[in-house]
């Protein structure tokens, strides 16, 4: 393996889209100028916010549609992992489509049988491979998609958000199958909203900000640059409760980490969990209050929103700004993945100054409670009769 | 290590079209094409209750149809063979033909969710409808051996035209099926008007009448532009070789096979360009 052979190499590519189907005059530009190179072997992150073009990016590199203009010139095999459980059709069982998807994504018959057994086994759908997949569940359909593409033999990897799906463990498990290729010298691009995670799995990231490359270099760089201009974004959405940046506050970053382990991608119910959320600030402000907020794993209801308010001890920021640190002791949360929320407020109007607008995750994998819906730390105690009528209540000394 | 492919994209543009190189992935991909085109049959009858018999009941219900009409009106455009027989013949043909335009039209449109997310070569979706049809002709043509059994028919070595004739209608099936499911992506008027199409075609080609009842009654100019139709030389060839026990007319077939020729590669030139923007517009 050679260090200095390029495996992608996009050169001034351009791609319009119309907006208008019958109206050949409006279009837009998806991408603008996207030029780099992907040494072999490398692994590349691409962030951005939503409508970038990260996703029209991936398409191009995958083949799925031509740039406008340019040239994108791909050395190997590539598998896309951009939606998975592409090609399943209902009425098949389960093994019918592993062969079916398979073949869609270029795999041989004779590899797919070959492999068949450890895809089943990826998937944990055992049972019910002879099923037609019309009855599984969610979460067995997508788990058997995923397993399908991560057998593809290849020399280069496209990821799309492929953590956001599944439960807890299985995107762990997704996790250790791109890091396993990683390992094994795949060049791998990696299109991610969870910052932690390009950080984490990246050599260097590129920032696409309206269709343009808005940053490029080692990943901790490219997430402070997308921070930095997150922290400028003004939002036009018609919130008015909402007054930044001109506020003066902004979040920019909302980051997990363990105590114990410092690695950690997903956490256990009952383990210790330190939250930490970055903000910028361009004025100081008194009395302000952060709340982070737990999502379940729809995303919709908000299941808990502690807040440094709670405990009465009013915040005065300073500029350039810094991090608030949320420290729980043993994790409530039953095995799921979780969406992460945070906000500052203003502690006597209670006005919104600023909220987090990124994807955190939170996996929460294993742990003691299993069935219900939290764990409750706690410690337990037998008191036999003949103690009680002994005349020892609750508050004695524990039994040694 | 050395030997990885090299791929390039680059803006659609019909003088980088390499019809080689595409016909190269695509045997690449032959897996592919024989999974779908298996899917394609098996996922079909799926379901139903009647199955593949389904293949034989557009063709028999529609010679049963025709002989009712024809006995009503006492016509007899058969000449000397059994209308059914004649009328049959004629169908297995035409019935892989409308059926083979109506599902390879639709080929890209009825799979934009494997367009937009998996970059594979497209034209197998239409081949694969082209191949379905060929088995469900096959299946239509054990009811033909029926009938011939029945009426007393044997089968003569002229019978071998009719490979011929099957391979042209394959041929025509490819041609159209890439161009119409191509041109559908941006212009879904190609599915609204295939109905019409199919109806205007058949009464256009000698399947409940023979080719010399066209060339009798049409007026000579008239008739130059009816030997136009590709479809006629396939049909007729057909019914002559397997039930009539007759060489084939050259000049239908030499039609068939000109049209075939010209058609399949500018079909696939024109399906390889729109496909590297099909994704946008589906």
């Amino acid at each position: 393996m050679s260090g200095s052979a390029i495996d992608l190499s996009l050169v001034d590519v351009w791609k319009a889209y119309r907006r208008n189907a019958s109206r050949r005059a409006d279009t837009f530009w998806a991408l603008q100028e996207i030029g780099f190179d992907v040494p072999r072997g490398a692994t590349l992150g691409i962030i951005g916010r939503n409508g970038a073009g990260k996703s029209t990016l991936l398409k191009l590199l995958a083949g799925i549609t031509a740039p406008t203009r340019g040239r994108i010139v791909i050395h190997g095999a590539v598998a896309a992992l951009i939606e998975v459980g592409s090609g399943f059709h209902p009425e098949l069982t389960g093994r019918e489509n592993v062969f079916l998807s398979g073949a869609i994504l270029g795999m041989g018959r004779r590899e797919i049988a070959a492999k068949l057994e450890s895809i089943v086994d990826f998937a944990g759908v055992g049972p019910f491979i002879d099923t037609p997949v019309k009855w599984y569940s969610s979460g067995m359909y997508v788990r058997l998609g995923f397993a399908v593409a991560a057998h593809l033999e290849a020399d280069i990897l496209l990821v799309d958000e492929v953590l956001a799906v599944g439960d807890a463990e299985f995107q762990v498990k997704c996790l250790q199958r791109i890091q396993e290729l990683r390992d094994r010298g795949v060049t791998s691009l990696f299109i991610s909203h969870d910052l932690t995670a390009v950080e984490r799995l990246c050599d260097s990231a590129i920032l696409i900000e309206a269709g343009k490359i808005a940053a490029t270099g080692a990943p901790a760089d490219v997430v402070a640059a997308y921070h930095r201009r997150l922290a400028l974004w003004d939002p036009t959405s018609g919130e008015t409760t909402i007054d930044s940046p001109r506020s003066g506050i902004a979040l920019t970053n909302v980051s997990l980490r363990s105590p114990d382990d410092a690695k950690a991608v997903a956490f256990s119910s009952g383990a210790p969990l330190t939250i930490a959320v970055r903000y910028a600030a361009s004025r100081p402000i008194a009395n302000v209050e952060f709340e982070v907020r737990y999502y379940s794993p729809d995303g919709k209801t908000r299941i808990a929103a502690p807040s440094t308010g709670e405990s009465r001890q009013p915040l005065h920021v300073q500029p350039p700004g810094g991090v608030v640190e949320f420290h729980c002791s043993a994790l409530p949360l039953k095995r799921g993945s979780y969406s992460i929320g945070a906000v500052v407020r203003e502690m006597t109007t209670m006005k919104v100054l600023a909220w987090w607008d990124g994807d955190t995750r939170l996996y929460v994998s294993r742990g003691p409670a299993t069935d219900a819906q939290l764990y409750i730390p706690h410690s337990w105690r037998l008191i036999p009769d003949d103690e009680k009528t002994a005349g020892i209540s609750a508050g004695a000394q524990p039994p040694a | 290590m050395s030997s990885r492919p090299v791929t390039v994209f680059e803006p659609p543009d019909l003088r980088r079209i390499r019809p080689l190189a595409a016909l190269q992935r695509l045997a690449a991909a032959r897996d592919l094409f024989l999974t779908l085109s298996l899917h394609r049959i098996s996922v079909r009858y799926r379901r139903s209750r009647l199955g593949i018999l389904w293949a034989v009941i557009q063709p028999v219900a529609m010679m049963l149809v025709f002989t009712l009409m024809f006995t009503v009106l006492r016509a007899k455009p058969a000449g000397d063979i059994p209308f059914p027989l004649f009328a049959y013949s004629g169908l297995i043909p035409w019935t892989m033909f409308s059926s083979g335009l109506y599902n390879a039209s639709t080929a890209l449109t009825s799979h934009a969710g494997l367009l937009t997310k998996v970059s594979f070569p497209r034209e197998i979706l239409p081949l694969t409808y082209v191949v379905a049809g060929l088995v469900d002709m096959s299946i239509a043509s054990l009811v033909l051996a029926c009938l011939m059994l029945w009426f007393g028919v044997p089968l003569q070595l002229t019978a071998l035209w009719a490979i011929v004739a099957v391979m042209l209608l394959t041929g025509l099936l490819i041609g159209l099926g890439l161009l119409l499911s191509a041109a559908q992506v941006r212009f879904r008027d190609v599915g609204l008007a295939m109905p019409v199409l199919v109806q205007v075609w058949l009464f256009a080609t000698p399947v409940l009448y023979p080719l010399s009842a066209a060339r009798a009654s049409l007026p000579e100019h008239l008739y130059w532009v009816y030997r136009l139709n590709p479809m006629a030389g396939v049909v007729d060839t057909f019914r002559r070789a397997v039930v009539l026990h007759q060489a084939p007319d050259l000049g239908a077939i030499a039609v068939s096979a000109a049209v075939v020729t010209i058609l399949v590669p500018v079909a696939y030139v024109y399906f390889k360009h729109v496909e590297l923007t099909m994704a946008d517009v589906i």
